[in-house]
């Protein structure tokens, strides 16, 4: 492949404190301001700022999108890394994409509340850094040819889906395909993104420790277009942390690309430069998450699926209601299968999911009581 | 290989938990090894048991009671067994003995000096576990520290025994192994429970300080105030059962809470099914092995972060033992929401398979073999 198309997801939920039972009908305040303050400043210190230095110094392209949550939290507690994509977007080296404001689930069940937090998401890009986005990519790679076609109905030309064993079976991830409606499709190559994403580091890994010329020999080798690495921006220093030489990497891969003549592209580019596969259609809902790639890390257990029933019977469309949507809150209240779990605890704040459900489901009925 | 193992019950005679410990545990390690149990002739003994049982005579004349209970000065019957042990000709070819808490520990030392076999002891609980901390009997300590001193291996049933036996009785850290107890079978083949509330909260275990009734009580207070409708179910009997009841009518609304006495397993397998939760509020409780019925049943458990079992566990609902805020904050969340009681359930059941009889057998092989 001569190509390479870097998508990076930057989200973070405003996590809900423990909020108790006695709790309902005195207090309304539900957020962890501590929690959320903390670790945005945290990130923001050990990848935002950094991981955006590096790729403006090393001259990497990737295209980003930001979650209206992040951005929220970004200008109140670690407004520096606001300014530090502000400053990514300008230079030309990425593209600005679309999702929906809280990273919600809103895709699943109601198309007008999809198409008002997509509004509100686009409206706040445009505010913050000036960019009209053209493609879109759903919260954690949801898909389905129902919400590609709902995507393509609010105007995008583009929408992001995840290479599963399924469907990489019979098209190969690396080419830029059609939705069943019609728009250019772009499929992550799993493999590819999770060698840097989950195995960079991991001592076990035959391959380990990746390097950059050892990476970009891969690409190089590999029949296709292009490659399509879509992954957290976290991954960049907060995953994978400073102290596995992942920042090394990331800015020695340019010059590895060069030399092979492999070109760094923005989606957008991506779709200009090459010709489309066929449609693809994807009835069944996927995702990039855990294992299975659908919908049970956030809808798998019967938890998750009385919260997500209770929270949309709410449907006051107002801000704090739609705070909760965003999918991390069902997501810390998964219990996985044993290959996930790890993963799940890594991100879950309360370390158990039946703490998790408690204090959302508190909430919930405070703000019903209303 | 043979082990003597110097017990103090088996079924179908029942005081605490030792008996169905011993019988499930060497009814899988038979399978292995040989296995010869010694046991006071005290209660009732069935006619044919998976290993070697040899009873011993030691003059005490027990009273039957109800449900197969029987009662006996029980000092005086620990002084004699150990000294029964005297006049024991041979072990019969054993290459390692191995005993059960303090009340066989002098009987253990005697038999590894005349015999020199290795002796392997196992902690089930301590003096400090079993008095709450509360005015711990010095001259129990006292066997128990020589024990596990004259000890050539010994085996604590969770990691939160192994640093009690470390901090309390000053045993080096190398000759501990940790080997958790197993679930019994008649768990392990229920048909999938219904998750429909009862409301109904059960406590299930000796009431006795060690276990933490009291903090039961006022958490059942707690969570009735919260969501009237719930009902407690408090099954057992022990030294504070009197002084629970008083406490339960003096805060608990009639009719919110029910004694049942002490109950068999047939009965205590009903309650664990029919309860939507289970609560054990430990002050400090080595492993429970009730926390396993419980989830093994499909019921969830809330328990004290006191509790050695849940150290490895997932799928339960922890606090620590004074916070009856919290335990009941968890209690009227399971009997609430129907999604939080049936994951919890159905994942507490998946994992508390993981705890068999088969493995704890394995593991305690590994430790004779070890020593």
């Amino acid at each position: 492949m001569k190509a390479v198309a870097m998508f990076l997801e930057v989200h973070q939920p405003r996590r809900l404190r423990r909020y108790g039972m006695r709790e309902i009908g005195h207090s309304h305040s539900y957020f962890w301001d501590d929690k959320n303050s903390e670790i945005m400043r945290r990130v923001s210190k050990k990848c935002y700022v950094p991981a955006l230095k590096a790729f403006m110094e090393s001259g990497i392209k990737a295209s980003i999108s930001l979650s209206g949550t992040f951005m929220e939290q970004a200008k109140e507690y670690a407004p520096e890394s606001m300014d530090a994509f502000r400053v990514y977007f300008k230079s030309g080296l990425s593209e600005a994409v679309a999702e929906t404001y809280y990273h919600s689930l809103a895709s699943v069940w109601s198309a007008r509340e999809f198409s008002e937090q997509v509004k509100l998401q686009v409206r706040a890009l445009n505010r913050e850094f000036g960019v009209e986005p053209e493609s879109f990519r759903n919260t954690e790679l949801i898909y389905s040819d129902k919400i590609a076609e709902a995507v393509k109905s609010m105007g995008f030309k583009r929408v992001l889906a995840e290479g599963t064993d399924y469907i990489i079976n019979q098209h190969s991830p690396n080419r830029v395909y059609r939705t069943k409606s019609g728009i250019s499709l772009f499929l992550r190559n799993y493999r590819l993104s999770d060698d840097i994403s989950f195995r960079f580091s991991n001592w076990g890994w035959a391959e380990y420790p990746l390097t950059a010329d050892k990476y970009a020999r891969w690409i190089d080798e590999t029949p296709g277009h292009v490659a399509n690495l879509f992954m957290d921006f976290e991954t960049f220093g907060e995953h994978q942390v400073a102290e596995t030489g992942i920042f090394e990497f990331i800015r020695a891969l340019p010059g590895e690309f060069r030399r092979r003549g492999i070109e760094m592209v923005t989606l957008g580019e991506a779709d200009n430069m090459f010709e489309k596969g066929p449609p693809i259609s994807i009835p069944e809902i996927t995702s990039w998450a855990d294992t299975r790639r659908d919908l049970s890390p956030w809808l798998g257990n019967e938890m998750q699926k009385q919260a997500f029933s209770e929270l949309k019977l709410i449907d006051n469309r107002n801000e704090i209601w739609r705070n909760l949507q965003t999918s991390d809150h069902l997501y810390y209240m998964s219990t996985g299968t044993s290959q996930d779990i790890v993963v799940h605890e890594y991100f879950n704040p309360y370390k158990s999911p039946y703490y998790a459900f408690l204090s959302f489901m508190n909430v919930l009925q405070d703000i019903s009581t209303q | 290989m043979k082990v003597a193992v110097i017990g103090w019950e088996l079924p179908p005679a029942f005081s605490g938990g030792l008996g169905i410990h011993t019988f499930n545990l060497f009814g899988e390690l038979s399978k292995m090894i040989d296995v010869d149990i010694y046991v006071p002739r005290l209660g009732p003994l069935y006619d044919y048991y998976p290993f070697k049982v040899k009873a011993m005579e030691i003059g005490v004349h027990a009273k039957y009671g109800a449900y197969g209970s029987i009662s006996y000065d029980f000092y005086d019957a620990v002084e004699r067994y150990n000294r029964a042990f005297d006049k024991i000709g041979s072990i019969n070819g054993a290459d390692v003995v191995h005993c059960h808490d303090w009340i066989t520990f002098k009987a253990g030392i005697k038999i590894k000096e005349r015999f020199r076999v290795p002796l392997i002891v196992t902690v089930h609980s301590t003096e400090m576990d079993r008095s709450g901390g509360f005015y711990p009997q010095k001259w129990i300590m006292d066997i128990e520290r020589e024990g596990m001193k004259e000890a050539d291996r010994v085996i604590a049933v969770s990691h939160y025994t192994k640093r009690m036996i470390i901090d309390t009785y000053g045993i080096p850290a190398e000759k501990i192994f940790v080997v958790n107890n197993g679930v019994g079978k008649h768990f392990l083949e229920l048909p999938p429970r219904n998750y429909r509330s009862t409301g109904k909260v059960l406590y299930f275990g000796r009431i006795t300080t060690q276990k933490g009734p009291e903090f039961f009580i006022e958490a059942a207070y707690k969570a009735i105030s919260i969501y009237p409708k719930i009902k407690f179910v408090i099954a057992g009997t022990g030294d504070l059962l009197n002084k629970t009841k008083e406490e339960a009518e003096s805060t608990l609304p009639n009719g919110s809470y029910k004694f049942t006495g002490f109950i068999d397993l047939n009965e205590a397998l009903e309650l664990y099914r029919s309860s939507d939760a289970f609560v054990l509020p430990a002050v400090s409780e080595p492993f429970g092995i009730t926390v396993l019925e419980s989830m093994s049943s499909g019921t969830p458990a809330i328990i004290s972060k006191t509790t050695g079992v849940g150290e490895s566990l997932r799928n339960v609902l922890k606090a620590d033992f004074w916070d009856t805020d919290m335990i009941a904050e968890y209690i009227v969340g399971i009997v609430k929401y129907s999604g939080l009681r049936s994951t919890l359930g159905k994942e507490g059941e998946l994992e508390s398979r993981r705890f068999t009889w088969q493995r704890a057998a394995d593991e305690t092989l590994k430790v004779y073999r070890s020593a």
